[in-house]
């Protein structure tokens, strides 16, 4: 099989350099290199790009020509769906790209940070730990979220209110986000819920690396009748800031999980945070009114 | 997880009185892991009275015992008990309105038409309940365009234009099929401004004059071109602004309507054909059908089928009154349901502001007090300024400084507010006053200066109220 030649070769780039108006005859060429060096000169700007993850999804319609732009647009506020973004060619256009880059960011962002323990503090709440030392135990080690260290066993059972009518705790779980933007509305509405109802409830604290079923444990070594946790909801590419609170009767360890109930959905977007702790306040007196929680509870 | 509840509408009107049951499905939109959403879901007519003719004294009254007579007939053939009913709207239309004893008939049948029934008029609320029942709003809502009911009843025409399904405005003319009587085939009665009009054009006509055919379809014909007019497809001459019902405004220009639909008696007429005897009602009624249908002016504009045409008022009364609260809302048990409870608004602007939150509380408060001290009110207000838990508690604060005086009275205290903070608001309020006071908190319910309020017994489970928002403003 013959090779192209080495002089091909120089032929062919010789033509290409040409065409391309880099050579070095050619008076047109030399002048518009100049020209182009000229607009390489870089200039600063002041501002900014408009933050990608600032775009409001229900507002934004990319389609070019569309039929009917109204209806479509009635029809995007239903739900903050990625619809109607348009394209180019085949591919998603840049800004949409971009956006769904920095949700997907977010999300990671709310289950790899840590809640801020100024935010914890300001909540008036002590910390706990689970059996995982770090994120990365806490991602790979599901078993392990749902056991309290010795330590928290511990500090529960010293620092708490014994056999309360209602235990409430905060935790992590995979999104930190969802507890900075919730808890500090939702903690205080529960609370302020149950004393309009006449119920007393025990003393809240965080639990840092847990996952639902540490609930149980909870339970066991306060003793509560009902127990709260508000955790992190598994972020999502619309909101990493979703916020849920699981609910169960005199829960132990090893129960069927068909007995927690959950109030999911709990964000500005969702439930409104403090709307949400008010109802939370209700379905706890429901459960203790009929002594009992999850499929067993009629709501 | 559907529940029903029982309405009842009632329509006492210009020339006819009818009734309506039907039943309003209910059920909760939400799975069950999420915050209850409860929406009315189904609204089925179950029974429609007969037709009668409004039982009148005097041109001036109202035979209040005859129609309490109809309405009784009608319970008794629907099978129905007063005690039966959730809620429901009796309602006196258009020109009755005005008659002097509208206010005692609506009385007498409030006590025996079910405890939480009662009476609502005025023509802006009768040109939407109209429209409703005619299904303009379902159709602008599916079609995604602006749609105008006109509802050409016995001595008016209430018009609402709905767009995408929310209402854009009304407008009332006096132009109705009754406005000019036939008795033994001469002109028994001719209303002043229809006489105007008709001279205006070079018409002669004259009570006792034989009721010639066509120079009655001359003057609807004009009737019809204020119809036109009123919908912004005709270009409005020196009468039309005088025609508009106690110095009522007009629709505004935008947006136009691109759909039509006809109710009342005359649109009956419209849709299913003229009898025998064009004066077989005694009236007008047949040619001002036949003169709408050929007006070319109006035909500019899509017409669709109305869902009910004689019976829309009383179909949109007796299912479309009466809206379910959020689902998340306190109130105390045992002090449902009350009824015609004055609104007293707080202005957006006001809301801002705590002091003038409370000041607005108070100043508008000294209107209610009577000579028994003061009279119950719903303390009505958006609640968008207010959502995250420390706001809530400011604004408890606030309600409870402002409201002081209901508060330390007989009632409850009642609040109806806009945005979904009902739940917590009450709570806030229960620890602040330490659980002394019977508190009625409410969301998800819209009413303004002027407009009474009924809240009805909890249903699905208590976790709502049925409330009907009733605009009582008599035509005077």
């Amino acid at each position: 099989m013959a090779l192209v030649s080495e002089k091909d070769l120089r032929d062919i780039i010789a033509q290409v350099l040409t065409e391309m108006n880099v050579g070095q005859d050619g008076g047109s060429a030399a002048s518009s290199g100049s020209a182009a060096k000229a607009d390489c000169q870089t200039t600063i700007e002041d501002g900014c790009w408009d933050d990608v993850a600032a775009v409001d999804l229900r507002t934004q319609y990319l389609v070019e020509n569309p039929v009917n732009r109204d209806a479509y647009y009635d029809l995007k506020q239903y739900a903050p769906c990625r619809l109607g973004i348009g394209k180019a060619g085949a591919r998603y256009k840049t800004l949409p790209v971009l956006e769904f880059r920095a949700a997907h960011s977010a999300a990671q962002d709310a289950v790899f940070s840590d809640v801020d323990q100024d935010f914890v503090d300001k909540m008036g709440l002590f910390t706990v730990q689970t059996k995982c030392d770090c994120k990365d135990t806490y991602l790979t080690r599901p078993d392990l979220g749902r056991v309290l260290s010795d330590e928290a066993v511990a500090t529960i059972k010293e620092k708490c209110k014994k056999n309360p009518k209602v235990q409430i705790y905060v935790s992590d779980g995979l999104s930190s986000a969802a507890i900075a933007a919730n808890v500090g509305d939702v903690l205080p509405a529960i609370e302020q819920g149950l004393k309009s109802y006449g119920i007393d409830y025990g003393t809240p604290f965080f639990l840092k690396y847990g996952r639902v079923g540490a609930m149980d444990q909870v339970s066991e070594i306060t003793g509560a009748e009902v127990t709260c946790v508000l955790i992190g909801e598994r972020p999502g590419l619309i909101t990493a800031e979703s916020m849920s609170a699981y609910l169960a009767y005199k829960a132990t360890v090893g129960m069927p999980e068909a007995r927690r109930t959950v109030v999911s959905n709990i964000h500005k977007d969702g439930t409104i945070p403090t709307e949400a702790g008010a109802h939370i306040a209700d379905i706890i007196k429901k459960i203790l009114d009929a002594k009992a929680s999850g499929t067993d509870l009629k709501l | 997880m559907k529940e029903t509840i029982l309405s009842v509408g009632i329509d006492i009107g210009t020339s006819t009185t009818q009734l309506i049951f039907s039943r309003l499905t209910i059920e909760n939109l939400a799975s069950s892991y999420m915050v209850p959403r409860i929406r009315i879901v189904d609204k089925e007519v179950t029974y429609r009275s007969e037709i009668y003719f409004t039982p009148l004294l005097s041109q001036t009254e109202i035979d209040a015992e005859k129609v309490k007579g109809i309405i009784e007939r009608e319970y008794r053939k629907a099978g129905m008990k007063p005690e039966d009913l959730q809620t429901g709207a009796v309602i006196i239309t258009g020109e009755t309105a005005r008659k002097q004893n509208a206010n005692s008939v609506l009385a007498s049948l409030s006590s025996m038409a079910g405890d939480f029934v009662v009476a609502t008029a005025g023509p802006d609320l009768e040109s939407v309940l109209s429209a409703k029942g005619a299904g303009a709003d379902r159709i602008s809502e599916e079609k995604r365009i602006a749609v105008a009911n006109i509802d050409i009843g016995g001595g008016t025409s209430n018009i609402a234009l709905f767009q995408k399904g929310s209402l854009k405005g009304t407008s009332c003319l006096d132009i109705g099929g009754r406005l000019i009587k036939v008795e033994h085939g001469r002109i028994s009665y001719i209303y002043p401004k229809i006489q105007k009009l008709a001279e205006r054009h070079g018409i002669r006509i004259a009570v006792g004059d034989r009721a010639d055919e066509s120079t009655l379809y001359r003057v609807c014909e004009h009737m019809a071109d204020q119809l036109a007019m009123a919908v912004h497809v005709m270009e409005p001459d020196e009468l039309h602004e005088g025609l508009y019902t106690n110095d009522g405004r007009p629709l505004t220009a935008e947006p136009k309507a691109a759909g039509l639909t006809y109710s009342g008696g005359v649109a009956s007429c419209y849709y299913n054909g003229e009898p025998g005897n064009v004066f077989e009602y005694g009236d007008v009624g047949v040619l001002l059908a036949r003169a709408v249908k050929n007006n070319a002016a109006l035909k500019t504009i899509t017409t669709y089928p109305a869902a009910e045409t004689i019976r829309a008022t009383v179909v949109g009364a007796g299912t479309h009154t009466t809206n379910v609260s959020g689902s998340t809302i306190s109130y105390t048990s045992g002090k449902l349901p009350i009824k015609n409870i004055p609104v007293l608004k707080i202005s957006e602007e006001e809301e801002q502001e705590p002091a003038m939150f409370r000041d607005a509380i108070r100043r508008k408060l000294k209107l209610y007090e009577g000579e028994n001290g003061l009279e119950q009110v719903a303390i009505v207000f958006s609640g968008k300024y207010h959502t995250t838990f420390a706001q809530l508690q400011e604004l408890s604060r606030t309600i409870a400084e402002g409201a002081d005086e209901v508060i330390a009275g007989p009632h409850p205290l009642i609040l109806v507010i806009e945005n979904d903070i009902a739940k917590a608001l009450g709570n806030a309020l229960n620890v602040l006053l330490m659980r002394k006071k019977d508190i009625i908190c409410i969301d998800g319910i819209f009413a303004n200066d002027g407009d009474y309020i009924d809240i009805g017994e909890p249903v699905a489970q208590g976790r709502v109220v049925p409330v009907v928002t009733k605009t009582l403003i008599f035509n005077t």
